[in-house]
C-alpha cells in the first residue's frame, strides 16, 4: 500500500535528516511513526504526499511512484490531518469539510449527503454545525472537523501529523477512542504521527520507532515493549514497558500461554472475560485488600484463582 | 547638484532657524497635546460608553485634510483675531494628535496582563498606586508608540501650516513654490524628510528603552 | 442610567451641538457663497479633485495588491525586506514634501499631482498586503497544499480571504490620504478643490475657504466611511467573526 524503499533526505550543507528507510505498510494497516522530537518523523510523513522533497529513494503508494503521480491529483487522494488543525477561518464546517469535493468536482447532492454522513460519523449533527466556524467550536470539534475533512473524498491513504496533540489528555482519550472506532469500520491505511509512546501503544498496529532520521526498530507494540532492538528503544518505551505492554495483552491471551488451575464453582471473587486487559487484572491483584480472581472459560466454568505469579509466568513467557 | 549644494551653502542659517521654528512648534503642541491625551486615555479605561465616543471623533478628526482643517479654523478663529499664525498650527496638530496618544494610552492601560493587575490589587495598591506602579509602567512602550506616530504625522502636517503662516520648514517649500526656485523646493523637503525620519528614530530608540527587557 | 453613561451621553451631544452650530454659522453667514453661486466650477474643481483621487490611487491599487503578493511568494520572498524597508521609510516622509519632490520631476501640472499622489499612497496598500498575506496562518496553508490545492487556489481561497481585512484597511488609509492631499496639488498646478481653500487663505475670504475645506472634509469623511461599510461585506463572515470574538477576549 504505501512503500519506502532506501529513501533519504539531505538538506543543503549536508545534515541528513532522513536516513536510507524502508518500510512496507499494508492495507487498512494504521502505521504510527514514533521518535523524539527532531528524529524526522514529521519529514518522512510530509514526504508521502510530496509536502517534502525526498534526496534519494522511492515511494509508492497503491503501486505507483510518487514521482509519476501529479502532485495535485494525488494530494486530493490522501486524507492530510495536522495538529494545530488548519481549518479555514474563512469558510464555514461545511465547507472546510467538502473542500476536497468541491475541488473534485462533486454534485450538490452528493457533497451535501457526505457531509452529513461524515458528521454523524464523527458524532456532531450536521445540522447544528452547518453553519458555523471554526473558532465557534472547541478545540475537541475543530479537530473532530479536521479528521472529517480529512476523510471528506473517502480517501484509501490517511496522513496524520500528531492531530490529538494539541488537546488536554481527558479530550485527547476520548478522541482517540472515537476514532479507533471510525478507523474499525473505515480500514484506511493510516500514517500517524506521534511523539507520545502510551497514544502509539494505544492506537498503532505496527510503530516506527525512528532517532535522527534512522530507523530503529518497526514493529508492533508488544514487541516494540517485550523486545526492544537496542539500547534506545528500551529507553524511549519507558521503565514502565512491561506495565505498559500488559495492556496490550487479554486474558485470552494468557490462557493460551498458561495451563491454569481448575477452580470449583462458586466461589467467592472477581471474574475477569476474555477481552479483559491483563493491566487490569494486575491492577487487581495488587489490591491492598484483593479479592480472589478467576477467568471465565470458553467451556464453561471457571479458571483460578489467578495469582500475581501467574502474571510473571506469562511475562517471562513473552519475553523470552 | 552643484547648484544645490551652493544654494545650502549660501542659506544654511536660514534653514537652520526654520528648523528650530518647526521643533518649536512641536515642542508646543506635542507638549500640550500629551499632557490632554494621556489623562484622557487613561479616564477613558474606566468608561467604556465614553471611550468609544471619543475614539470615534478622534478618529474622525483624523481623517479630516489638514489643509482643509485650517480652512475651517481660519473663520473661526478669525473671531478672535487668531485667523492664521502660530495658534491655529499648534490647535490643528493638537487635536490630530489625540487618535494615536488616546487610542494607545487607551489600549495600553486595557491590556495590561489581568494577572497582574490582580497582583496588585492582591498586594493591597490603591487604585492610584496602581496605576503609577503598575499599569503606566507596563504600558509605556505602546504609550510612546503612539507619542511618536503623533511626532511623525505632526512634522507633516506642521510643514503645511507654513500655508497660514505659522513659520517652520514648510516656508522653504511655500516660497519656493511661489517663486519657482527648484533648490528652495529640495532644500525644505528634505530638511523635514530628514527630520521626520530622525524623530521615528530616535523616538524609537527611546520606546525600547522603556520596554521592560523581557519583551524586546 | 448611572453617572459615567451621563458623561458619555453628554459629551456625544456636545459634539452634536458643536457640528451643528459650524453649519448653522457658516450658512447663516452665507459662506458656502462661492458653491451657491459659481455651481459650474465648483463641479469643475471637485471633477478635477475626484479624477486626481482615482486615477492615482487606482494605479497604486494595481501596483500595490500584485507586488504585495509577488512579494510573499517564495520566488520573491528574499526581497521582501527591502520594499517593507523603504515603504516604512517613505511614509514618514511627508506628503507636501512628495507633491513638491514630483514637481521638480515633471513640472507644474496635473501629472506631477498624479505622480506624486501615486507613489504616495502605494506605501500603505503595499505594506498592508504584505502584512496581511504574512499574518496568514502556516498551518492553514500547509493544511490546503497537504489537500491538494494548486498553488493559485491556495491563494484565492485561502490566502486573500484572511489577508482581505489588512489590504482593505491600507486601501482605506491610502485613499482617506489621498482625498486630503489632493486638496495640496493646487501648489503644483493640480488644481482641485484645494484652489479655493488656498485662493481663500490668500484673500482671507471665508466663502472660499469654507467652500472648498467644507467639501473636501465631506468627501473623506464620507469615503472613510464607505470603506467601514465595506470592509463588512468584503472580508468574509468567518473571519470577521473571529476577529470580533477575539476582540472581546
Amino acid at each position: 500500500m504505501i512503500e519506502f524503499t532506501n529513501v533519504s533526505k539531505t538538506y543543503p550543507g549536508g545534515v541528513k535528516a532522513i536516513d536510507d528507510i524502508s518500510l512496507s505498510i499494508g492495507h487498512g494497516e494504521f502505521v504510527v511513526l514514533l521518535g523524539p522530537s527532531g528524529c524526522g518523523k514529521t519529514t518522512l510523513l510530509r514526504m508521502v504526499n510530496q509536502l517534502e522533497e525526498l534526496t534519494e529513494g522511492e515511494i509508492a503508494v497503491e503501486g505507483s511512484s510518487i514521482h509519476d503521480l501529479n502532485k495535485i491529483d494525488m494530494r486530493r487522494n490522501i486524507g492530510y490531518v495536522i495538529q494545530s488543525n488548519g481549518l479555514f477561518p474563512n469558510m464555514t464546517i461545511e465547507d472546510n469539510v467538502m473542500v476536497v469535493p468541491a475541488m473534485l468536482g462533486w454534485s450538490k447532492e452528493k457533497k451535501k449527503e457526505r457531509f452529513e454522513y461524515l458528521m454523524n460519523l464523527i458524532g456532531m449533527p450536521p445540522e447544528t454545525y452547518r453553519k458555523n466556524f471554526p473558532h465557534e467550536l472547541s478545540g475537541g470539534q475543530q479537530q473532530r472537523i479536521g479528521v472529517a475533512r480529512a476523510l471528506a473524498a473517502d480517501p484509501p491513504v490517511m496522513l496524520m501529523d500528531e492531530p490529538f496533540g494539541a488537546l488536554d489528555p481527558i479530550i485527547r482519550a476520548r478522541i482517540q477512542e472515537e476514532f479507533l472506532d471510525i478507523q474499525r469500520t473505515l480500514k484506511k491505511t493510516i500514517l500517524f504521527v506521534s511523539h507520545d509512546i502510551d497514544e502509539a501503544i494505544k492506537l498503532a498496529d505496527r510503530i516506527v520507532l525512528l532517532k535522527d532520521g534512522k530507523l530503529q526498530q518497526f514493529d508492533r507494540p508488544e514487541e516494540l515493549l517485550n523486545r526492544p532492538a537496542n539500547e534506545f528503544v528500551s529507553e524511549f518505551v519507558g521503565e514502565d514497558s512491561v506495565l505498559k505492554s500488559l495492556s496490550l495483552y487479554q486474558v485470552q491471551d494468557m490462557k493460551a500461554k498458561l495451563t491454569l488451575p481448575e477452580a470449583s464453582d462458586g466461589l467467592d471473587g472477581t471474574v475477569f472475560k476474555h477481552g479483559d486487559s491483563l493491566r487490569y487484572v494486575l491492577s487487581h491483584l495488587l489490591h491492598p485488600t484483593p479479592k480472589p480472581v478467576y477467568f471465565e472459560r470458553q467451556e464453561g466454568g471457571l479458571a483460578g484463582p489467578i495469582s500475581v505469579a501467574h502474571i510473571e509466568a506469562f511475562v517471562r513467557e513473552m519475553t523470552a | 547638484m552643484g547648484d544645490f549644494l551652493s544654494y545650502l551653502g549660501r542659506n544654511y542659517a536660514d534653514i537652520f532657524s526654520y528648523t528650530i521654528e518647526h521643533i518649536q512648534l512641536l515642542g508646543v503642541s506635542l507638549t500640550l497635546a500629551i499632557l490632554i491625551g494621556v489623562p484622557l486615555g487613561i479616564y477613558l479605561t474606566t468608561n467604556e460608553q465614553l471611550a468609544a465616543t471619543v475614539l470615534q471623533a478622534a478618529s474622525i478628526i483624523l481623517t479630516i485634510p489638514s489643509i482643509a482643517l485650517f480652512g475651517v479654523m481660519i473663520p473661526i478663529l478669525s473671531l478672535v483675531g487668531q485667523g492664521i499664525g502660530f495658534l491655529p498650527a499648534v490647535i490643528a496638530l493638537i487635536l490630530y494628535s489625540q487618535l494615536p496618544i488616546i487610542r494607545n494610552t487607551y489600549t495600553a492601560i486595557n491590556n495590561v496582563d489581568p494577572n497582574i493587575r490582580d497582583a496588585a490589587n492582591g498586594l493591597g495598591m490603591t487604585t492610584m498606586q496602581r496605576l503609577l506602579k503598575v499599569e503606566i509602567p507596563n504600558g509605556m512602550p505602546l504609550i510612546m508608540a503612539g507619542i511618536r506616530t503623533a511626532t511623525v504625522l505632526s512634522i507633516g502636517i506642521g510643514a503645511i501650516a507654513a500655508f497660514i503662516g505659522s513659520g517652520g520648514l514648510g516656508v522653504l517649500i511655500d516660497m519656493g513654490i511661489s517663486r519657482g526656485n527648484q533648490n528652495m523646493i529640495i532644500a525644505g523637503a528634505l530638511a523635514i524628510s530628514i527630520l521626520a525620519i530622525a524623530a521615528d528614530f530616535g523616538l524609537k530608540k527611546i520606546q525600547m528603552k522603556f520596554s521592560p527587557k523581557e519583551i524586546q | 442610567m448611572n453617572s459615567k453613561a451621563v458623561i458619555a451621553w453628554i459629551v456625544k451631544i456636545a459634539f452634536w451641538v458643536v457640528i451643528i452650530a459650524f453649519f448653522w454659522w457658516t450658512i447663516s453667514n452665507n459662506m458656502y457663497a462661492q458653491i451657491l453661486e459659481n455651481p459650474e466650477q465648483f463641479a469643475g474643481l471637485l471633477g478635477r479633485h475626484l479624477q486626481i483621487v482615482l486615477i492615482s490611487s487606482s494605479l497604486a491599487l494595481l501596483t500595490a495588491v500584485p507586488a504585495g503578493i509577488l512579494l510573499t511568494r517564495p520566488k520573491f520572498k528574499k526581497y521582501e525586506w527591502i520594499f517593507v524597508n523603504t515603504a516604512n521609510l517613505g511614509q514618514t516622509i511627508p506628503s507636501i514634501a512628495i507633491l513638491a519632490l514630483a514637481m521638480g520631476f515633471l513640472g507644474i501640472g496635473i501629472q506631477a499631482a498624479i505622480l506624486a499622489l501615486y507613489v504616495y499612497s502605494l506605501l500603505p496598500i503595499l505594506q498592508n498586503t504584505i502584512a496581511g498575506l504574512k499574518s496568514v496562518d502556516p498551518a492553514a496553508k500547509d493544511a490546503a497544499a497537504g489537500m491538494g490545492m494548486t498553488p493559485t487556489q491556495i491563494l484565492f481561497k485561502i490566502e486573500l480571504p484572511m489577508a482581505a481585512s489588512s489590504m482593505i484597511a491600507g486601501i482605506r488609509t491610502a485613499i482617506v490620504l489621498n482625498i486630503g492631499t489632493t486638496a495640496l496639488a493646487y501648489l503644483i498646478g493640480g488644481g482641485g478643490l484645494g484652489v479655493w481653500i488656498f485662493t481663500g487663505i490668500q484673500l482671507f475670504d471665508n466663502t472660499y475657504l469654507i467652500s472648498g475645506a467644507v467639501p473636501v472634509t465631506i468627501l473623506a469623511i464620507t469615503v472613510d466611511q464607505l470603506f467601514r461599510v465595506m470592509q463588512l461585506f468584503l472580508v468574509p463572515k468567518g473571519i470577521r467573526k473571529a476577529q470580533k470574538a477575539a476582540a472581546a477576549t
